[in-house]
């Protein structure tokens, strides 16, 4: 069955319009403050669903190299996490420093773009 | 308790013990949370009016069962009141306690503090064109102020907790597990943390929540008091330099030291004002703790956005990535 339209980043972000061209001129106090919060949330779950396929696909090929076999990428880092935590790898091991930097740039593009530049 | 009732009960108190009449007007609740309420209101007071702020602690409330209560200690109302009279005798800008609550007040847990006016609102000190002036005289204060706290004799303070580096990272291993949090990033902030943590540091009164956003500023004489005093800790004093470095503290202003100054500034000033001698690879672990502590401050806030449904929470679970990422960043030597 081909996939339903319009994608679930359009409808979010038509209603991002509405909430933030329509709805937000009329607000004030804390009805504005929560409406804010709750378009930037809105715009997180875009930016997700717009890039979440592609980062974890490369998330996945970094963790096969890093511990030795492939697998579900959450699987694969819940492992990398306990071979940190063991000392089976170094805190100052280059190959995961560039793969912990990746992961928090990627998460980083989703969730608040702007932070890096900072 | 009715607001009626909690306004009567106030104001016998505050005439008995603060002064005659003690008639209450604009009493206003500004926040509330699980553990503690704040209100301000206004007293008469031998024919003056008198500006409060006044703190209750929700001892009515149900205590929920806290599996990580002895991990991020509070200390009570009571030893919050006699703390931030310990401090202003050091000469700390802390708020002045006028009374604390009896069991008889009928108040519960809490006491009545004087109101002082100004900003704390972090994003509007740090990039306001009309805290300019602020700005340049906080940096200096804040090594003052510091001095200051640091100075409180710990014999005043007996029940604060004491915790070393070593077991502060300890308890952030113990929070992450609670939620079953198996993070690569998390796992190496906190690995780096316990293989880093200095050993046999000094023991000093530590604030604990020593930042922007806990400052009341005024435009032309900056610092006026410094809020916030209920995680207050013994221990290294180091760590109060470097937690108002963490990066989230800055609030997008220019400057390592809290949004607006410089380190070197503030460790001078703070040597000036008679404060122990500053180690700067040690205050630059305390920010870099900091930092991942402050991740799993999100992550906490993120589990409990999704217990309540709460948007505000669950926005704040999505930012446990940027405190990370300055971890990073800090110590590969990449930072400001």
């Amino acid at each position: 069955m081909p996939r339903s339209m319009p994608d679930a980043p359009t409808i979010l972000g038509a209603a991002v319009k509405y909430l933030e061209e329509e709805l937000m001129p009329t607000l004030a106090g804390y009805h504005r403050f929560k409406t804010r919060v709750t378009i930037n949330a809105l715009m997180t779950v875009k930016r997700e669903a717009e890039l979440r396929a592609a980062q974890a696909a490369g998330e996945a090929e970094r963790l096969t190299a890093l511990v030795g076999h492939d697998g579900e990428v959450e699987a694969l880092s819940a492992e990398l996490a306990e071979r940190i935590r063991s000392g089976a790898v170094s805190v100052d091991d280059p190959s995961l420093r560039a793969h912990v930097r990746q992961s928090l740039a990627d998460a980083l593009a989703i969730n608040n773009p702007k932070w890096m530049a900072r | 308790m009715s607001t009626g009732d909690f306004a009567a009960r106030l104001g016998a108190v505050v005439a008995a013990r603060i002064g005659a009449p003690g008639t209450i007007s604009n009493l206003q609740r500004l926040t509330g949370g699980a553990n503690k309420t704040t209100w301000s209101f206004d007293a008469e007071i031998a024919g003056r009016r008198e500006e409060f702020i006044v703190q209750l602690s929700s001892a009515g409330a149900v205590e929920q069962p806290n599996p990580l209560a002895d991990i991020s200690p509070h200390i009570t109302a009571d030893e919050d009141a006699r703390l931030m009279i310990a401090a202003v005798r050091a000469g700390v800008p802390a708020p002045r306690v006028r009374t604390i609550f009896e069991p008889a007040d009928g108040l519960g847990p809490g006491y009545v503090t004087e109101r002082v006016a100004g900003e704390s609102l972090g994003p509007k000190i740090v990039r306001d064109e009309k805290f300019a002036r602020a700005r340049s005289l906080m940096t200096a204060q804040c090594g003052a102020i510091l001095a200051a706290i640091h100075r409180i004799d710990l014999a005043e303070v007996p029940f604060l907790p004491y915790q070393d580096a070593a077991q502060l990272v300890a308890a952030q291993y113990r929070i992450a597990d609670y939620y079953g949090l198996r993070h690569p990033a998390v796992e190496l902030g906190l690995k780096w943390s316990a293989e880093n943590a200095p050993k046999n540091p000094r023991r000093t009164v530590v604030h604990g929540d020593f930042r922007t956003g806990n400052f009341i500023v005024g435009e032309n004489d900056g610092i006026r008091l410094l809020l916030d005093w209920e995680i207050a800790q013994s221990g290294d004093p180091m760590q109060d330099l470097g937690w108002v470095c963490v990066k989230t503290w800055r609030f997008g202003g220019r400057g390592a030291v809290g949004g607006f100054g410089k380190r070197e500034d503030l460790f001078a000033a703070y040597e000036n004002a008679g404060g122990p001698r500053v180690d700067p690879k040690q205050v630059r672990f305390w920010e870099a703790f900091g930092s991942v502590k402050w991740a799993i401050g999100c992550l906490r806030m993120g589990m409990r956005g999704i217990e309540e449904t709460g948007i505000e929470r669950c926005a704040i679970g999505r930012r446990i990535e940027e405190p990370l990422w300055d971890f990073l960043n800090l110590i590969e030597g990449r930072d400001e």
